[in-house]
């Protein structure tokens, strides 16, 4: 069902949100960086797609030793700029992209998902759980002291006087 | 019994990228631990494992940990 709903909206917006995860070789300067990421962002443009966010490529420890075999000659890797760019394509074109990025000798290896618009990043959705924690707690807080404050005023202040008078 | 992480922290997408949430979910080998262990529901049991056999083949976390 959910799949026909999908495609239901496919037809309609003809584009759906896609991202490419990508490591660039460790070989590259830093200075390059920047040009090889905003290249491939105007890959992404030059087919159609509109960019939603992304994240400029650092430098990574990779868990194992990639290997990339460059005109004959094999390359190992043990570190590698990870950045990745989400979009919205329309389906047909990112086949295309798929091609244009397995080619670029830069890129090691990269990674092409479906995905949602909405933001997926730990850092972030970590600080949001927080919070939504914080608020709960505050807030049955809150609603105890209302119905308490009465009862925990006299209290207290007899509790003062108590202390006062000693 | 444990609860779904997931659904208690408002996780609705199990990203790749989080690799400090995925690392939960794996024993010191390096495996993806047991739908019984993790208390996750099946649902998000299976979206866990993609991301994890995403973040692996981005060198993100290991096939293998010694």
């Amino acid at each position: 069902m959910k799949e026909m709903e999908n495609k239901a909206e496919n037809e309609g917006t003809d584009a759906r949100i896609y991202e490419v995860g990508y490591i660039l070789m460790s070989t590259i300067p830093e200075e390059n960086i920047s040009a090889i990421y905003s290249n491939l962002k105007e890959l992404v443009n030059s087919l159609g797609g509109e960019i939603v966010s992304d994240e400029m490529p650092r430098m990574i420890p990779l868990a194992y030793t990639m290997v990339k075999v460059v005109q004959n000659i094999r390359h190992k890797f043990d570190t590698g700029y990870f950045g990745w760019i989400k979009f919205s394509m329309d389906p047909e074109k990112v086949l295309d992209l798929k091609k244009k990025i397995e080619l670029d000798t830069n890129i090691v290896r990269s990674l092409i998902l479906k995905t949602v618009k909405e933001n997926t990043v730990a850092a972030k959705r970590f600080v949001r759980g927080d919070i939504t924690r914080r608020k709960t707690f505050s807030a049955k807080k809150e609603g105890e002291n209302e119905t308490e404050q009465p009862i925990n005023k006299e209290e207290i202040d007899k509790e003062i006087d108590a202390l006062v008078t000693v | 019994m444990k609860q779904d992480y997931f659904s208690s922290n408002n996780i609705k997408y199990i990203d790749y990228k989080d690799i400090e949430i995925l690392k939960k979910f794996l024993n010191p080998n390096g495996k993806i631990m047991s739908h019984k262990r993790t208390g996750v529901t099946s649902k998000n049991q299976r979206a866990l494992t993609m991301a994890v056999k995403r973040a692996r083949f981005m060198g993100l976390l290991p096939f293998v940990a010694k």
